[in-house]
């Protein structure tokens, strides 16, 4: 177990190597100077001397990618040009909300995904399958900024049912101590901070949660259908055990596994999920900044997102994978 | 107690396979959900196409002091911003969305092919170094690679079809090496091998036809994706950025001041793109039915 | 059992009639009460009969729980004790364990110690050695007979294998596409196999008693579709004894001395059987009709099978 947990993370680590020469050769690959496509109209020539140097663009390439790559492995990933602030400070900040936003679209789409998948699955080609089928297709078809901005329709403007935009009412104040909307508002003991701090995740947790639903829906449909079939649910069976048991822990326990690699996948889809999402809702997560700085051709920003999002994606992914042994003892044993 | 014969399964050899083909058609044109999703894409096929002969306007002249008027039959779905024909662009928004989509999946699919096939055929340390970069391309989640790549190229058609193309490019490799990898082992490879049939015909005349099928069933659900993903390029202000041209994505940019008095701008070029991406979702799930009968759904 | 789901199964009608009372006609709930204790079952492939994600000690306890209101160590216990019965070694680690570290055999004997658990009146066997090694197979043949000796539980054996017929029962259905057609205490069948499919079995196994030199004779043809109910005998198409009434009549399945009276169970159960031309005594040892001149009935045109 130790050494399959071993072979992941060695795994993981040349990718991010990779995938930190193919960033770094990102700018260097621009026609012309580095400096001035990095500062675009921002260049002063004080500025792309300044830039020269931090970049250390008079050396060998080799020794800038070296040097690049001991300065991210301090977590020094460099600075915004449009503010100047690190880009590791900034994303201190923001990474709370898109964090928040993330959990909240996983839970709706886990926790709605997974009992209608065992729903559909109980009787297969059944007319609740069939529902669970085309709200599935809706799912997968509906790009999230359409869905976002009908749930804001709806819910916000016609029914005024539920908040729209941003992550919580500003009027309310509340002092951004861990920068987690919801947990914040618990700090600020405010209970109904709190309320408008869930009531402010739902519609985004939504339209972001809604590929993600519509994946895990089918997931565990075919999964239960295929363990139903089992030759071990029919022992199961033949041995007087109720059918909730059946369900519960011969079922379910088995088609748990597939799932959890879809739902450690979905993460995936998620993060770039939260970039559409955070634009749509006037969140200030990591994801609109994704946007504000290819706006502002803040490529440094661009480039150690692009990154950080990529090591955040591999890491879920291999605590899934972990996961996935633990419940399955035939890795675990082996 | 009857003697059982054992069943034979028998995996049709390449030889066969127009029978094959003609079979997975005649499912296909049985199976009513596909169908529906076929007639949703000639829709949006036929609007592309003819959208220069029955747009009632020109999609890029507005005309001041009509902006924001709600359908009506002048303007069936009203018209936006700036007093342009909503209609007339979300006619001519089908031609980019329908293009770039269909394009960027094509690039992406030669690509990922090339790159599978390469690994897959080749093996070895070819295979080691393609693979490890085409994990590197998937570990950045899909539509940020893209958002990355058009920042890096710059705004356009063609990149944003590269864009696309690319983010989707490791995902055929990857299918596609899986299924050469599996092929490889099967009996009618290691049949026409062992009668001396060379590498490269035993890869193109009887791997890559059967490793063909799920090409094709991943190709057009990918569609659907490239089309939503697309869009999402140009709501984010990364779409061709021509004002030439209409763009569902890019109509939906301002929505947030939609929402109180236009709302209509909002629902008709999202209802053009979930339509489009329905059907192309719709064939994928037939085609898969088709092509590979043992599987439902 | 009804384990089956619909509509791939489907009781088509008849009774199942388990200590008096007719199984079509119980409910889920007091169907799957029976299940496990008073019917147990033991399936063809034990490496896919045990759930793979639950311990040996997780089956047999829940299995034992189902049925009983007894404390989890009392069940715990009662599942070591089981093991040790089935000859599994060290069964206190052992039942910490999960099924893929288990042998074949060994799993088909846990799959034997789940089912007696709870001491069932009967134990239907499908197949149980089909999965395992010749030598293996033995074992667990004598393991099962001598248990359910020890345990008083009637066994029905569903099997092809006519040497685990000879050697484990004492009374037979021979079965032919769903239907019975022969019946008889093991050792009248044997003696006088009096059904063209029982002869034809007989004689497409090697057998000690054989001339040397005598051929096998292999059953031509291929078991029927079992979706479409024949119009007449099952058997008929490959049948070397048939008649023409064959392919217009299901023949019923009557005692061979028409005027006995029937008893179905039991050390002196009549034999029956369900053939329009039985083959004589000759014959039978022969494996093919003898008469002069007697051929096939070929199928009749428009038989609308
Ligand atoms: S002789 Fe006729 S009834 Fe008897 S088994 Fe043959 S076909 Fe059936």
């Amino acid at each position: 177990m130790l050494r399959f947990i071993v072979r992941r993370v060695l795994g993981a680590i040349p990718i991010l190597f990779g995938l930190s020469v193919i960033l770094f050769m990102f700018l260097r690959l621009l026609p012309g100077d580095p400096a001035i496509a990095i500062l675009g109209q921002h260049a002063t020539p004080q500025l792309i001397a300044q830039i020269h140097e931090t970049l250390g663009l008079d050396k060998p390439l080799y020794v800038q990618y070296l040097n690049y790559l001991g300065q991210l492995l301090q977590g020094n990933f460099g600075a915004s040009i449009i503010d100047s602030r690190a880009v590791a400070d900034t994303f201190a900040i923001r990474f709370p909300i898109t964090v928040e936003l993330t959990i909240g679209a996983l839970i709706f789409a886990v926790g709605l995904g997974i009992p209608l998948g065992r729903l559909a699955a109980r009787h297969p080609n059944g007319w609740i399958d069939g529902l669970v089928t085309v709200v599935s297709l809706f799912g997968i078809s509906i790009p999230i900024f359409v869905l976002g901005y009908t749930l804001a329709f709806i819910f916000a403007v016609e029914l005024h049912l539920l908040p729209y935009p941003g992550p919580i009412d500003p009027r309310l104040s509340v002092d951004p101590v861990t920068h987690f909307p919801i947990i914040d508002a618990v700090l600020s003991g405010n209970p109904g901070a709190v309320v408008d701090a869930f009531a402010h995740l739902i519609l985004p947790a939504i339209a972001l949660g809604s590929i993600p639903l519509a994946i895990v829906t089918r997931i565990t449909r075919a999964s239960v259908i295929d363990v139903s079939n089992e030759d071990y649910v029919r022992t199961a069976r033949a041995k007087g055990l109720t059918r909730k048991r059946v369900d519960d822990r011969h079922i379910m326990r088995n088609a748990w596994l597939p799932v959890t690699t879809v739902i450690g996948l979905q993460v995936g889809s998620l993060l770039g999920g939260a970039v559409l999402t955070e634009t749509v809702f006037g969140w200030p997560g990591v994801g609109s900044w994704v946007v504000t700085s290819i706006q502002n051709h803040d490529y440094i920003v661009v480039q150690s997102l692009i990154l950080i999002f990529a090591t955040i994606f591999l890491t879920v992914n291999l605590i899934v994978d972990i996961g996935y042994a633990f419940l399955n003892p035939r890795i675990r044993y082996s | 107690m009857a003697v059982q014969a054992p069943a034979v399964v028998v995996r049709a050899a390449p030889r066969a396979s127009r029978g094959l083909w003609r079979d997975a058609l005649r499912r296909l044109l049985r199976n009513g959900p596909a169908m529906l999703g076929l007639l949703f894409i000639a829709i949006f096929v036929a609007a592309a196409i003819l959208a220069p002969l029955i747009s009632p306007y020109d999609p890029t002249v507005g005309v001041i002091g009509e902006a924001k008027h709600g359908p009506s039959l002048q303007h069936l779905m009203g018209t936006d911003s700036v007093g342009r024909d909503e209609y007339s662009r979300v006619l001519f928004g089908a031609r980019i969305s329908l293009t770039v989509g269909s394009v960027a999946v094509l690039t992406g699919l030669v690509f990922g092919c090339l790159v599978g096939a390469l690994a897959g055929g080749a093996g070895g340390i070819v295979d080691t170094i393609l693979m490890r970069v085409v994990d590197v391309l998937l570990a950045v989640p899909g539509i940020l690679l893209a958002i990355g790549i058009v920042a890096w190229l710059g705004q356009g058609q063609l990149q944003i079809v590269l864009a696309v193309g690319i983010s989707y490019a490791p995902i055929f490799a990857r299918l596609l090496r899986g299924s050469l990898l599996a092929l490889r082992e099967s009996d009618y490879v290691m049949a026409a091998r062992s009668m001396g049939a060379s590498p490269a015909r035993v890869l193109l005349r009887h791997m890559l036809p059967n490793a063909l099928t799920p090409l094709i069933v991943q190709a057009t659900l990918a569609a659907a994706t490239a089309i939503i993903d697309v869009a999402g390029l140009g709501f984010l202000g990364l779409g061709p950025g021509d004002p030439r041209v209409a763009e569902w994505g890019e109509m939906l940019t301002g929505s947030a001041g939609f929402l109180q008095n236009a709302p209509y701008l909002i629902f008709f070029p999202g209802a053009a793109i979930v339509i489009s991406a329905i059907g192309f979702n719709l064939l994928g799930d037939g085609l898969r039915e088709a092509l590979d009968p043992r599987l439902k759904r | 059992m009804r384990l089956l789901p619909e509509p791939a199964g489907r009781i088509e009608g008849g009774r199942v009639e388990f200590e008096g009372q007719d199984l079509i006609e119980l409910d889920e709930s007091e169907m799957r009460e029976l299940r496990g204790k008073e019917i147990a079952m033991i399936f063809q492939d034990p490496m896919t009969s045990l759930n793979p994600v639950l311990t040996i000690e997780e089956q047999m306890v829940e299995t034992i729980k189902a049925h009983k209101k007894i404390t989890g160590s009392d069940a715990r216990a009662r599942a070591i004790e089981l093991l040790s019965m089935v000859g599994i070694p060290q069964p206190e680690q052992r039942l910490r364990n999960f099924p893929h570290q288990f042998s074949g055999g060994m799993r088909q004997r846990v799959m034997i110690a789940m089912a007696l658990a709870l001491e069932p009146k009967l134990l239907i066997a499908d197949e149980p050695t089909t999965a395992l090694d010749v030598t293996i197979q033995a074992q667990v043949l004598e393991l099962l007979s001598r248990l359910a000796a020890d345990h008083g539980t009637a066994v029905i054996l569903i099997t092809h294998d006519l040497g685990v017929v000879a050697g484990m029962t004492r009374r037979t259905n021979v079965m032919y596409a769903g239907f019975v057609v022969e019946s008889a205490t093991t050792a009248e069948l044997f003696a006088q196999p009096s059904h063209p499919y029982t002869v034809g079995l007989l004689h497409s196994m090697p057998r000690l008693d054989a001339q040397p030199g005598e051929p096998l004779i292999p059953i031509e043809g291929t078991p029927p579709d079992l979706r479409f109910a024949p119009v007449g005998c099952p058997f008929a198409p490959r049948c070397a004894w048939r008649v023409e009434s064959c392919w217009r009549g299901m023949p019923p399945l009557e005692p061979l001395q028409p005027t006995t009276e029937v008893h179905m169970t039991g050390s002196g159960a009549t034999h029956r059987c369900a053939c329009w031309n039985r083959p004589t005594a000759e014959e039978a040892s022969a494996g093919r009709p003898l008469r002069a001149g007697f051929t096939a009935a070929p199928e009749p045109i428009g038989a609308g099978r």
